[in-house]
């Protein structure tokens, strides 16, 4: 059975001006990730890791070359189109949680529900199933401030899952994290690749959170470096 | 959760600072339609009943120059004239006080009563005036704020006039367009004065409206090229004039309105801007999980509308009581009647509310639809 790539990368080249000199963020790189693979991208600051996550996600567009995400060229599309996109498409999850403060956990998780066409009733329902994923179903109606950073970043997490995307991008999710709130929530994003086939890229630093991906790849000075493959 | 819901948690996100916000909107608000009260009851021409057939005939010089008292016969001869009166303003200080705090005039008792028709007095007072030279009938504020009984003698001192009058109180009137003013008798004023046969303005009664053209040019022209010639004019037309001369206070009131206005919009904004920097990753990641950027422009746009309201209504609707429930006239000490904040003057505020609300978030609404995802998302980690 052939594998289905959820992005498709060809050629990718991402030029940013800094006054008058081009500076080059991604070179010519080209790259599939199937569905449900858990990705991890590492390198050292600089090397492109972000600007691919972004292009991926569609918050930034390449200088050359194609980004397909379900085979819909995702430079092709408008502001506007771009923005419905990742609201059906993408869910993110960053590195300082995200959180806006004056809500609870559970308005958290429904806030992305609020641009969909569904009732009250199932924005609740899909907001308590998100929470009741990453565990937290009973400290819903807890605001941001009443919960741990580790709880944080899982309502995060259920809020980049509650509109039932494809892909999850992860911007260094255990950055701010001690250990066992990390290994939590690595635990989560594993779980998610592997049963809900849901494809997650990562970008960490961390070895040790990247030991959790089903596929390592680094990037160094906007080029990819040869990959390093765990398991299926 | 609603997006209302959404945007008026944010708008109160720090609440001391809304309530500052809130507040700062009220107070100025407040003071802005007390400005433009104060600025209508200045400027507008009293309008009653008797007005329309009323015209005024002063000193085509000026106001300040009396007219001689011989006239009066060329007047009452005028086709289509049904009642004439002299009209002198005495100016004088009553008791102790340091200036005249509220006007007295001389007037042809039997006359004034048929010309200024609205003055409602009892009969018998009405006949008391008639009779006694010394008499005077007071407007039923003044005798109010004085405590005045009939009965009382009033003396006062000339300002404007050599002379002191001491008058005897018969009445009080009311139902007119300034129920505060003093009308005794021109004979006695006359006599005081030592019989110069002069008088300030006549006050004129016009059979019927459909006269008043005719009328007017008549006395006009009745009057050309002798030594005191003079304007006639309808009462509406000299009341203008006579708020022609606030010219310079209202340019004064609404450049301090300007000021109000200017200052609250400086507020607003310096409070937009700082709500909106302090959010502006969080706004970048509404932007990132879809919201669009008119959705991202509206919620800011709506917040800051939102806080302008509730500020226009506790300022409007604040002035609107306080201007309802309690008597301007004792406030003010008399320089008042009344502060009619009317729907007009309220559409006013309401309006420079709403503009804040738009304006003052505009700069910052704009620059944060504008950002881009990964500019936003950068200031992240």
């Amino acid at each position: 059975m052939p594998v289905e790539n959820i992005v498709s990368i060809r050629q990718l080249t991402k030029l940013y001006r800094q006054g008058e000199i081009d500076v080059t963020a991604l070179n010519g790189i080209s790259l599939d990730i199937p569905r449900g693979e858990f990705l991890a991208l590492m390198g050292p600051s600089g090397s492109g890791k972000s600007t691919l996550l972004h292009i991926i996600a569609g918050v930034d567009r390449p200088t050359e070359g194609e980004c397909r995400v379900q085979g819909q060229d995702v430079a092709q599309l408008s502001e506007s189109q771009l923005a419905d996109w990742r609201n059906q498409n993408v869910g993110f999850v960053f590195q300082s949680f995200n959180l806006i403060p004056v809500l609870t956990a559970f308005e958290n998780v429904e806030l992305p529900l609020l641009l969909t066409r569904l009732n009250r009733r199932e924005r609740r329902t899909q907001a308590l199933t998100a929470l009741d994923l990453v565990g937290l179903a009973d400290r819903a109606h807890h605001t941001p401030r009443q919960l741990s950073g580790g709880q944080e970043q899982r309502v995060a997490i259920a809020r980049a899952l509650v509109t039932d995307p494809t892909l999850i991008v992860a911007d260094e999710p255990t950055g701010n994290l001690d250990s066992n709130s990390a290994a939590e929530v690595l635990g989560i994003l594993q779980a998610l690749s592997r049963t809900a086939a849901k494809t997650v890229i990562m970008v960490t630093h961390d070895p040790k959170a990247a030991a959790f991906a089903s596929r390592v790849i680094h990037l160094e000075k906007g080029e990819l470096l040869p990959t390093e493959e765990r398991r299926p | 959760m609603t997006i209302a819901g959404f945007i008026v948690k944010n708008a109160l996100r720090n609440k001391r600072r809304a309530l500052l916000c809130i507040l700062s909107v009220a107070v100025s608000l407040f003071l802005l339609v007390s400005l433009l009260v104060a600025l209508r009851e200045i400027t507008l021409p009293p309008e009653d009943v008797g007005a329309a057939a009323r015209i005024i005939v002063r000193n085509k010089v000026s106001l300040a120059s009396p007219l001689p008292a011989r006239q009066r016969a060329v007047l009452e001869r005028i086709p289509g004239v049904e009642a004439v009166t002299p009209f002198t303003f005495y100016g004088g200080k009553f008791r102790d006080e340091d200036f005249p705090k509220f006007a007295q005039f001389a007037v042809d008792p039997k006359e004034f009563m048929r010309i200024v028709v609205e003055a409602k007095m009892q009969v018998d007072q009405l006949d008391a005036f008639l009779k006694d030279q010394r008499a005077c009938i007071v407007g039923k504020i003044t005798a109010d704020k004085y405590g005045l009984k009939i009965g009382d003698r009033l003396n006062f001192i000339g300002t404007l006039w050599p002379c002191d009058l001491e008058l005897k109180m018969v009445g009080t009137y009311q139902g007119t367009i300034d129920d505060r003013n003093l009308f005794f008798n021109h004979k006695y004023f006359d006599e005081a004065m030592g019989n110069l046969g002069q008088v300030g303005t006549w006050w004129v009664k016009a059979r019927s409206i459909d006269d008043m053209p005719d009328v007017l040019d008549r006395i006009n022209r009745a009057f050309a090229n002798t030594s005191a010639e003079v304007r006639a004019e309808t009462e509406r037309a000299f009341q203008m004039s006579m708020v022609s001369m606030w010219g310079n206070i209202k340019i004064l009131v609404r450049s301090i309105c300007s000021v109000v206005v200017f200052t609250l919009l400086l507020v607003s904004a310096s409070t937009m801007s700082m709500a909106i920097r302090e959010r502006f990753r969080e706004l970048a990641v509404l932007k990132a999980i879809g919201f669009q950027r008119r959705e991202i422009f509206g919620f800011i746009l709506a917040e800051s509308f939102g806080l302008a309201a509730v500020g226009a209504l506790l300022g409007i609707g604040g002035a609107w009581a306080f201007f309802t429930h309690i008597s301007i006239s004792k406030l003010t000490d008399g320089i008042f009647v009344a502060f009619e904040v009317t729907p007009q003057i309220m559409g006013v505020a309401g309006t420079v509310a709403a503009a804040l609300g738009i304006v003052s978030a505009l700069a910052p609404a704009i620059a944060m639809a504008r950002m881009s995802v990964v500019d936003g998302l950068k200031t992240l980690d």
